[in-house]
């Protein structure tokens, strides 16, 4: 352990802390910085995060210093202040300002960094400033412009460190130095969007949200990416019920600060043209009541004889769709293993979200022929939820022979084409809910955007759905189903799903 | 303030027998009008009624009316498309949507540019955050009439090429 003193305070660290994170612990912000990051190698090139170290001749750089027993440091003295005043006069000196064409306007490392330090005039001409490229197209998702980069490098060490592509470099030296894709190479991996999200400045913008929002518009929501196993933590930014982009949650124990760009495009699922928006029975529109009434028609009183349900719905919809029928009456099928293969980044070749709840609820996955014939024999109502098992042709066939087929289903599909009544259900980012990612690890989602059309939230689905088989009431609240859940899966009281931890939370331990 | 001593209720004032008559106190009153009315038609320059729209008041230069986008040389919209308008807009009247433009010396313009006039509240704050001095007020238009309420939701056409005389 090391004792040391930030800003009159007495702090101490374990040996090995860097003092950047040592000031940002006593602070309770972070030192001004462009190139520090907490998941890349240490570069100290924008010499920004200046303190003044006691003994030490010179200021030093935060980042690149380790804590030492015995420190005075000042990280608000004058001296420092003028230190990074003057720094940040120097990146902004060939800075084109173009701020209202900027896609990064409003969330800008140097805007926030000039309100907090800058607030001088120019003393550049904006003629005599070195023009660069602009509007360069590096790859399938990210777009150049040099002139707004800060040669921060963090693009280029995420490119060396984490993909391992080295895609990006900086070239040219003094003011002529820009950063540009190697020659003949493009930034094109599934990692590539990262870049966008730690670039401090607008240099490196995303082509899909290119001028889509100002994003001091957008609202934000926490979310859990539905494209695969891992589960990344995102943030799902929408407004006016529309989601425009996800970035990802710093979450070291699942995604680090990454996210892969496939899963950044989870979003369009959710304003798909193919979206079920209405209840359909025989390719007509029903209302809800119509619907309602179809349903106690096809049930009849009765259980359904067979409950499917997929790696697509979350937890708490999983739990209720369990217990509709006999425990052998419900089952999961071979959803999505086909997909396509992972990467040992974040990428899972399972691109579901919630097969691991399926097993923690004790679902059994049936293999295709296997669910074929169940759906074969059921001889009764058949609901299929969070999922299209039909995208398999085995599957398919059988769902086809199949006469009361209800599906609660988010987009048309197979399955959706196949059904006696189709249910339209809330999509992810419409629902709050739990996916359990492939640790094992419970990790909550809230809803972002309002539902679209006659779409229904699943569980109240599944509750009316319940209250007609069993002829009673169905569960009142989400709250009373996670209560229910969590004493029938965890011990009473184990985890409040409402306030889920911001890591998640791994029952039985392990690592947290 | 005190409400001391003041009635308390609507109890009526006595009234005289002349005012319970009631016709000498009429003739009181139309002898007031016609005084008036006398007055103004003998000192036509003295009244206070204005004949619009014959006659317009005269407004100050900094008058904001209706609004105008800027050109650029080409004829261009002025505008980047920053939204800092419609950011800035507390009646939030202003949409714009952001296109990329082929020239990467301009990069973004707004597709579309849509005002509804009818929830402007004229304050000037668009015209005040505009980087680009891109929108204006100064028209002076402030006759703003139609027979839709559709009509009032002026697009990007209109703006850059604003009539001077009111017809939306």
């Amino acid at each position: 352990m090391a004792k040391l003193t930030i800003d009159d305070q007495e702090f101490e660290f374990p040996d090995g802390t860097s003092l950047f994170d040592a000031c940002r612990e006593a602070r309770g912000e972070a030192l001004p910085h462009f190139c520090y990051h907490p998941d890349l190698p240490v570069a100290g090139v924008c010499r920004l995060c200046q303190v003044e170290v006691e003994g030490m001749p010179k200021l030093t750089i935060a980042c690149n210093t380790g804590v030492r027993d015995g420190m005075v440091v000042r990280t608000r003295s004058e001296k420092v202040t003028q230190a990074v005043q003057q720094i940040l006069e120097m990146h902004l000196i060939n800075h084109p300002v173009d701020c209202p064409i900027c896609d990064q306007a409003g969330e800008c490392g140097l805007q926030d960094q000039y309100m907090d330090f800058g607030l001088y005039e120019s003393k550049v001409e904006m003629a005599a400033k070195v023009n660069k490229r602009k509007v360069k197209v590096i790859g399938p998702q990210v777009i150049l412009d040099q002139e707004r980069c800060v040669l921060c490098s963090r693009c280029v060490r995420f490119c060396q460190e984490v993909t391992g592509t080295g895609e990006l470099g900086i070239f040219n030296r003094g003011d002529r130095a820009e950063l540009d894709v190697a020659p003949g190479v493009e930034l094109d991996n599934n990692y590539s969007l990262n870049t966008v999200d730690i670039c401090p400045v607008g240099a490196l913008t995303s082509r899909d949200f290119r001028f889509a929002k100002r994003v001091w518009m957008l609202k934000s929501a926490r979310g859990v990416c539905p494209g695969c196993a891992t589960g990344c933590n995102v943030r799902i930014d929408h407004e006016g019920g529309r989601v425009f982009r996800l970035k990802p949650l710093r979450n070291p124990q699942v995604n680090g600060s990454w996210m892969c760009d496939r899963g950044r495009m989870t979003y369009k699922a959710v304003h798909d043209e193919r979206r079920l928006l209405q209840p359909v029975r025989d390719g007509k529109d029903l209302t809800w009541a119509e619907a309602s009434g179809a349903l106690a028609g096809m049930l009849q009183g009765r259980s359904p004889a067979l409950v499917v349900i997929g790696p697509h719905a979350s937890l708490e919809e999983m739990y209720l769709a369990r217990d509709l029928a006999d425990p052998a009456a419900v089952v999961s099928g071979p959803h999505d293993l086909d997909r396509g293969s992972g990467d040992d980044i974040l990428l899972d070749g399972d691109r579901s979200p919630n097969r691991k709840g399926l097993a923690s609820l004790g679902i059994t996955e049936l293999g295709a022929a296997d669910l074929a014939a169940r759906v074969g024999a059921a001889g009764g109502p058949v609901l299929v939820l969070g999922g299209d098992p039909g995208r398999d042709k085995t599957v398919a066939g059988a769902l086809a022979q199949c006469a009361n087929l209800i599906a609660i289903a988010t987009h048309d599909g197979p399955t959706v084409q196949a059904a006696a009544l189709a249910l339209p259900g809330a999509a992810w980012a419409e629902k709050a809910g739990t996916f359990v990612n492939r640790q094992g690890r419970w990790q909550g989602f809230a809803q972002a955007v309002a539902r679209p059309g006659a779409v229904r939230d699943v569980w109240r689905i599944l509750a009316e759905i319940q209250a007609l088989a069993h002829d009673g009431s169905g569960p009142q609240s989400l709250r009373a189903v996670r209560q229910d859940l969590v004493t029938s899966v965890l011990s009473e009281g184990e985890l409040d799903m409402d306030r889920m931890p911001e890591q998640g939370y791994v029952p039985g331990g392990g690592e947290q | 303030m005190s409400f001391e001593g003041l009635p308390i209720g609507t109890a009526a004032k006595k009234r005289s027998f002349r005012e319970k008559l009631y016709f000498p106190e009429i003739l009181r009153g139309l002898g007031v009008t016609i005084r008036h009315l006398l007055h103004n038609i003998l000192h036509t320059a003295d009244m206070p009624t204005m004949q619009y729209p014959e006659e317009k008041r005269v407004y100050s230069d900094r008058f904001r009316g209706r609004h105008r986008l800027m050109k650029r040389e080409d004829g261009s919209p002025r505008c980047v498309a920053c939204q800092m308008c419609s950011t800035a807009c507390p009646a939030d009247c202003i949409d714009i949507v952001a296109a990329e433009h082929p020239d990467p010396s301009i990069e973004k313009y707004p597709a579309t540019f849509d005002i509804d006039l009818l929830r402007c509240v004229y304050c000037g704050l668009c015209e005040e955050a505009c980087p680009c001095d891109a929108i204006r007020m100064d028209t002076g238009i402030y006759e703003i009439a139609a027979d839709k309420r559709s009509s009032f939701l002026v697009d990007k056409e209109f703006l850059l090429n604003n009539t001077t005389d009111g017809t939306l």
